[in-house]
């Protein structure tokens, strides 16, 4: 009974994705990832708010946490959480920078390949600059929003994170919403929100 | 005769006076006689609760950071899961008294002597029911002594309001693991601190207060 359920759920679900979303012709997916490309090439900086709902099947509720993030070109990002706890971290020159409630530490991840990985998935996510065939298997689609479904190639990511889902603004190209799915089909979903591109920012927001 | 037990009278009274010293911890408590026999937390009972925490561990002069998540997802098991603050999920156990699965645990945190450590906390932290032997109070609080094994529970309680706020693992003479609650109503804990004695461990939660918008 129970698997049929799921089934008859699983299915309506497929039915719903696939009515609101096609997949994009290949002639259609090299146009938007040049307008993507195009556009991410020009960010410099970027901040943005967001809004992050870790979903978990058990939970009754999703747990919601918001902050903002600001990027400057090349790989200066922070990650800077306010509600409902302060807590901010800081990519920097090989370093993970973390302030926890005015509590500072710092990780050295200068030879750490993972985080490398994860720190330029993260810029990628946010300003849509992660279109890499070499790490990733990607599918594109079109539909109220254009979307794109990134799975990870490399093991040691793959083990992290399942699949990346980029939502990108129909009228800009740029990212909306990002969706990391772990393997058990739980995810993180992040909404960005007041996004402002190419505004100066001075390099004291990335000491923490 | 008379003269022959005297001494002996003497020494097993001193012996028995001995044995009956209590524990440090009740040091400056009387005796009492049992209230009742079984002692209920009051703490994470609830299966319609998701019990969210910040949560900052301490190992040995290392700091960990993440969000701390249990519910009781059957009369006798609770889920246990610990992410990092961007949702990636660290580990995630199901513990009930007598059971224990690992759903997940990422490969750096794979280790026996931490699962098990983190099981025995978790588990003493979910235990919802205590068999109680003793009961001890001064003119602030009652303690109820809990004993299984070589292990001896201590719940400290405040007369004023009843609510449970310290449980302390010890063995017979010392003390293990203090396991202190924060809490406004005696259902819920806002603030929990897991403090181990015999190793450099220090687990510190705090409940995460839902967004307002």
């Amino acid at each position: 009974m129970k698997i049929k359920l799921t089934i008859l759920l699983l299915s309506i679900f497929s039915l719903t994705t696939s009515a609101q979303e096609q997949k994009m012709t290949a002639a259609e997916a090299a146009a938007f990832k040049q307008s993507v490309n195009d556009v991410s090439k020009k960010i410099k900086t970027l901040t943005t708010d967001f809004v992050q709902f870790k979903h978990m099947d058990f939970l009754s509720k999703d747990i919601e946490t918001s902050g903002k993030m600001s990027f400057k070109e090349p790989s200066l990002l922070q990650w800077q959480y306010k509600k409902p706890y302060n807590y901010s971290i800081v990519f920097k020159n090989g370093k993970i920078l973390i302030n926890d409630e005015g509590k500072k530490s710092a990780v050295d991840i200068g030879n750490s390949k993972i985080f490398a990985k994860l720190n330029k998935l993260i810029v990628g996510s946010v300003s849509g600059n992660l279109f890499d065939d070499k790490e990733f298997d990607i599918a594109y689609f079109k539909g109220k929003q254009n979307m794109a479904r990134l799975n990870p190639k490399d093991a040691a990511l793959k083990k992290y994170i399942k699949q990346i889902e980029l939502t990108f603004d129909k009228e800009d190209f740029t990212v909306v919403q990002v969706k990391l799915l772990e393997s058990s089909e739980d995810y993180t979903r992040i909404v960005l929100k007041n996004k402002v591109i190419n505004a100066k920012i001075d390099d004291a927001v990335f000491t923490n | 005769m008379q003269k022959s037990t005297t001494p002996f009278l003497l020494i097993s009274c001193f012996l028995l006076l001995v044995s009956c010293a209590s524990h440090e911890l009740t040091k400056g408590y009387a005796t009492q006689a049992l209230q009742k026999n079984t002692y209920e937390v009051p703490y994470f009972l609830n299966p319609q609760t998701d019990y969210v925490y910040k949560a900052n561990i301490s190992v040995y002069g290392n700091e960990l950071s993440g969000i701390f998540i249990a519910k009781k997802i059957n009369e006798t098991t609770h889920r246990v899961v610990f992410t990092t603050e961007f949702g990636n999920k660290l580990l995630d156990f199901e513990i009930s008294e007598t059971q224990f699965k690992v759903n997940s645990i990422v490969s750096e945190l794979d280790k026996k002597i931490l699962i098990n450590t983190l099981k025995s906390d978790f588990r003493l932290l979910l235990r919802s029911q205590y068999n109680i032997s003793k009961q001890f109070e001064n003119t602030e609080n009652t303690i109820y002594q809990s004993q299984a094994g070589n292990k001896y529970y201590y719940l400290f309680t405040s007369k004023s309001d009843n609510k449970l706020y310290k449980i302390v693992e010890a063995s017979k003479r010392k003390e293990k693991i203090n396991l202190s609650f924060t809490s406004e109503n005696n259902i819920f804990a806002q603030r929990i601190i897991i403090q181990h004695y015999n190793i450099k461990l220090r687990i510190e939660f705090n409940f995460f207060k839902p967004q307002s918008n």
